[in-house]
């Protein structure tokens, strides 16, 4: 039968067997060495490795903290916003998912791949980058419903800051923005996409606003979706900040001091604690949070006014008048002059070739030390300031708190400026001149102070000598930074004559005057121009505002043991009195308005 | 000659038929755990193991079907098997159903028939019915006409594009040649070809084929690509350690890092939910199981059975060898599944068949006894 034809000569060839058998022993032996090597030699790598695959650290943003005023009043707040985020391990092809964005969102593709690019080297694996902040809730929905097709794309719940106020306190808060490259090299706590303070408040406070970020575990599977997640490290909320601003008194010397370009300062001369802080023009601090765009940042950078200017404590002016109060402290400690010391003012002063005039061109005739304040009158303290010379109103200066930071919780102080015979010297190369005592005498020259020394220097002289900070925390207690170089005699002097500047018929600041209210106060008229020979005598309106003077006043008020000093400066103002003294009139109007006595109504109404 | 032999029912080889079929079962079980997605939202997916039950059963019904005739028929088969086959390819080629980029599957209507199985099949007949018409070692001749036979199905396969299979096609082939054995001259000349058609080979290439073996090589250049299976099947492997993370909670699968969990990679599976321990066992019974069918092939009597058995095993062997070899990252990734433990089909029908085929020879090893 065919079916058998090669059977009888068929042998299996004995070789050929023993190489099948040799091959499943082969495969045997390196199949079972690999599962050894793999599952016992490095088994527990793997199971590490394993448990990376799937488990992914996120970031838990810690609330930061609220700020508020001395009264309780929100001033800063977080408020929940939405930002997207793209996981790169978690894309197939990153610049469609970009694409995609950008068609959903309207957005400028170019700015978003910019965006990824730069975020890039900071991003750990597996980390949501923050691309797009501030969602409104129309693209919020758009994007919630394409995450099935788009597993890259995440939604990241961060809070966002608000600043209920706005313009009327972004000097003193400060605003919180996305950390540029310096400072998450500097602060290794902070990563892309993270909120810090940048200026104000929000800058000085940052360590304990902040709070700690928490970390959570989360659960995925290959495409990134999330199973499951647990808490690890909960986050711990920022600390909130209570504020020695009282944000109706504020809001009210916003108002007094409404178009003009200036600032004011209300502060309890006893513990320093600044009660409101205003410069005007103010920008919209909300703007920084969520970015600003090169537009707006130009608008504001440019803007002639220079609203993000905090010119309470970043701008120094020449004092004018108000530093006559100093100059007087000098020449009583260093007994150049006692307050009964009289000089003939004929309307000027001569010194060598040179004449220097005195505000009133008719003279005032003569003076002492009392009416040299109370009219201010210049060639008094020419004469004071030539006696005294640079080498002694320089230390009494700052000592008194000029030239040196006032230590409030603000960045970027400015220190204002005490000219020396040294400073002269490295600054211009050339010798004092003795015209340049005079000159530094009536507050001008090279004198810079910032209003915030000047209402310092005021506090001290009616809170017993003590120079302190002024503190914008409400529960911080008065910290004593110095003392004011004045026997208790003459500081008591210098208060009175202060108090005369407002009750005398000719002082400069009798238009504040208040019954039932210890006022004092001093005038500045701070020349910007040396030379004003061509305004003299002008109208006011007639002068060009950048030729216009400065206006100052600083001022204390008492009553019923409260005590308060406010400084305001008026830039290009005109005369001190004139332009800054409503506005401090109107402030203390406010300060000691006395509620109608409830109980004299009763009366009035129930004569029975 | 009886149709129905008793001894046809004592020569049944049980413990070939015990080897596979717990093979299948141990296929099956991992397939649940493959199967399982852990997910939020709990997306329930085809059941994987459900559908490979279904066709093992339609593989039993095949692997009878292989047993009930006498297998000697099958050699005066062969030549037209074979020119079925290289029909089935062709079309394949020009209408075949095209799944992920891959044109393998002709529409049968039932369902899709992956041609390159049943070229496996029927390429093994041929060569058996080749290999036993004479005796001694083969010569250059015998040689050209077993090449010639193997590479008008494997180019055919080649083009739709699976590698793997054509490889298989051509390493069954040689594995029957090597089991005959080659002329020491022919053997020194081969020697020298293969390593100058290497650069040929990888010119034929596609470029995801080029990329896999250099992810091969060196799989850390790319993690996320091409070299992203090898990393991710030896976690899985390897963080079973010894006892295995248990069935179904093995992380490396059900939150689908693996991929091909169900298909090339389900070995990764079960070794990362079984261990070091349920592999040792998984092997053993492998190596029973080819051990079956060698001893079937000693057994047989006449060279056709001889072959045909010896080419059975080399279809199992290459298959086995290339993808154990490939979850435990020692070979190149070639989606070549393991038979009877990966979901397939056509790969389970085609197994089982062959199994058939082997107790069939193995039954009637009687005939030729006094």
């Amino acid at each position: 039968m065919h079916l058998n034809r090669d059977a009888e000569s068929h042998q299996s060839s004995k070789s050929g067997l023993l190489f099948l058998q040799l091959l499943v022993l082969g495969i045997f032996v390196v199949f079972t060495l690999r599962f050894w090597y793999l599952q016992l030699h490095r088994g527990q790598e793997f199971a590490d490795r394993a448990e990376n695959n799937r488990i992914r650290q996120q970031q838990v943003y810690a609330p930061r903290g609220l700020i508020r005023d001395r009264n309780g009043l929100l001033l800063a707040m977080n408020e929940p916003a939405y930002a997207l985020a793209i996981v790169r391990e978690d894309s197939r092809d990153i610049p469609a998912a970009l694409r995609r964005i950008s068609d959903w969102l309207d957005m400028d593709l170019d700015l978003l791949q910019e965006t990824f690019e730069k975020g890039r080297p900071r991003i750990r694996r597996f980390e949501p980058q923050i691309l797009v902040h501030s969602l409104s809730f129309e693209q919020l929905a758009t994007i919630e419903a394409n995450t099935v097709t788009w597993p890259e794309l995440k939604i990241v719940t961060k809070p966002r800051r608000f600043y209920p106020q706005g313009l009327l306190l972004a000097h003193v808060i400060g605003y919180v923005a996305e950390a540029n490259e310096q400072e998450m090299i500097a602060d290794p706590e902070l990563t892309l996409g993270d909120s810090v303070g940048k200026k104000g408040i929000e800058f000085t406070m940052e360590r304990t606003l902040r709070g700690s970020k928490g970390l959570r575990q989360v659960d995925v599977d290959v495409a990134g979706r999330q199973l499951g997640t647990t808490l690890l490290i909960p986050p711990e909320a920022g600390g909130d900040v209570r504020l020695s601003i009282d944000l109706e008194l504020q809001e009210f010397v916003d108002q007094a001091l409404g178009e003009h370009v200036g600032s004011v300062i209300v502060m309890e001369a006893d513990t320093g604690q600044v009660l409101a802080l205003v410069s005007k023009p103010a920008f919209d601090n909300n703007m920084f949070v969520s970015g600003l765009s090169h537009a707006d940042w130009a608008l504001l950078r440019d803007n002639p006014a220079h609203p993000l200017q905090n010119r309470a404590i970043q701008s120094a002016y020449p004092p004018g008048s108000v530093f006559k109060l100093v100059i007087a402290g000098a020449a009583l400690t260093h007994r150049i002059a006692a307050p009964t010391d009289r000089v003939f003012c004929s309307g000027g002063l001569r010194l060598g070739n040179r004449l220097f005039r005195c505000w009133q061109r008719s003279g005032h005739g003569w003076m002492d030390m009392n009416q040299g304040l109370v009219q201010s009158c210049d060639v008094y303290f020419y004469t004071l300031g030539d006696k005294l010379g640079v080498d002694r109103m320089h230390p009494h200066s700052v000592e008194s708190g000029f030239g040196v930071r006032t230590g409030i919780d603000l960045p970027h102080e400015s220190m204002g400026l005490v000219p020396s015979r040294d400073w002269k010297r490295r600054r211009f190369n050339e010798p004092w001149h003795g015209g340049e005592n005079l000159n530094m005498s009536i507050g001008q020259g090279y004198m810079l102070t910032t209003p915030l020394q000047v209402a310092r220097y005021t506090a001290a002289l009616i809170n017993g000598g003590r120079l302190l900070k002024p503190q914008l925390l409400a529960d911080a207690s008065p910290d004593i930074l110095g003392e004011l170089p004045l026997q208790a005699g003459y500081r008591e002097f210098l208060v009175q004559t202060m108090v005369n500047t407002v009750e005398e018929s000719r002082g400069t600041a009798r238009r504040i005057a208040k019954p039932g209210v210890r006022l004092g106060a001093k005038t500045g008229t701070a020349q910007v121009v040396r030379l004003m020979s061509e305004f003299e005598r002008a109208d006011l309106k007639d002068i060009p505002y950048h030729f216009r003077d400065h206006a100052w006043m600083n001022s204390f008020g008492q009553r019923d043991g409260r005590s308060y000093v406010i400084t305001a400066m008026v830039e290009h103002g005109g005369g001190g009195g004139s332009t800054a003294g409503p506005i401090i009139k109107s402030i203390y109007d406010y300060l000691f308005s006395d509620p109608l006595p409830p109980l004299e109504m009763d009366e009035a109404r129930d004569p029975g | 000659m009886t149709l129905v032999d008793r001894r046809l029912i004592t020569h049944f080889d049980w413990a070939l038929a015990g080897f596979a079929m717990a093979l299948f079962a141990v296929g099956v079980v991992n397939l649940y755990s493959a199967s399982g997605f852990r997910m939020e939202e709990g997306i329930t997916l085809t059941s994987f193991y459900r559908k490979q039950l279904y066709w093992g059963m339609i593989g039993l019904g095949g692997m009878i079907a292989f047993l009930v005739f006498d297998y000697r028929h099958l050699r005066m088969l062969a030549w037209p098997l074979f020119v079925a086959t290289v029909l089935a390819l062709v079309a394949t080629l020009l209408w075949g159903k095209t799944i992920m980029g891959a044109r393998r599957w002709l529409d049968l209507g039932l369902f899709n028939f992956q041609s390159s199985e049943f070229a496996k099949i029927s390429l093994l007949i041929l060569a058996a019915k080749l290999l036993s018409r004479d005796q001694g070692k083969l010569g250059w001749s015998q040689l050209l006409i077993l090449g010639a036979i193997g590479l008008v199905p494997a180019l055919l396969v080649i083009k739709q594009p699976d590698l793997g299979s054509a490889v298989t096609l051509l390493l069954i082939l040689g594995g029957m040649a090597m089991f005959r054995g080659i002329r020491g001259s022919v053997l020194k000349v081969a020697a020298l070809l293969v390593p100058a058609a290497l650069p040929l080979g990888w010119h034929l290439l596609h470029d995801y084929q080029r990329q896999r073996i250099l992810g091969f090589l060196d799989p850390g250049n790319d993690p996320l690509g091409a070299g992203y299976h090898i990393i991710q099947s030896q976690i899985a492997v390897g963080s079973g350690q010894l006892w295995g993370r248990g069935f179904l909670e093995g992380t490396q699968s059900q939150l689908r890092f693996l991929p091909e969990k169900h298909t090339d990679f389900a070995l990764a599976v079960f070794g990362e939910e079984w261990g070091f321990i349920g592999c040792l066992v998984l092997l053993i019974l492998i190596s029973l199981f080819l051990l079956s069918i060698i001893r079937t092939a000693a057994e047989a009597k006449d060279g056709f059975g001889c072959y045909l058995a010896v080419g059975i095993f080399f279809y199992f062997f290459w298959q086995i060898l290339i993808n154990i070899g490939m979850v435990l990252g020692l070979m190149p990734v070639v989606g070549i599944p393991l038979p009877l433990i990966s979901y397939g089909g056509t790969s389970t029908m085609t197994s089982f068949c062959l199994i058939g085929l082997v107790l069939n020879i193995s039954m009637r090893r009687f005939f030729f006894k006094k």
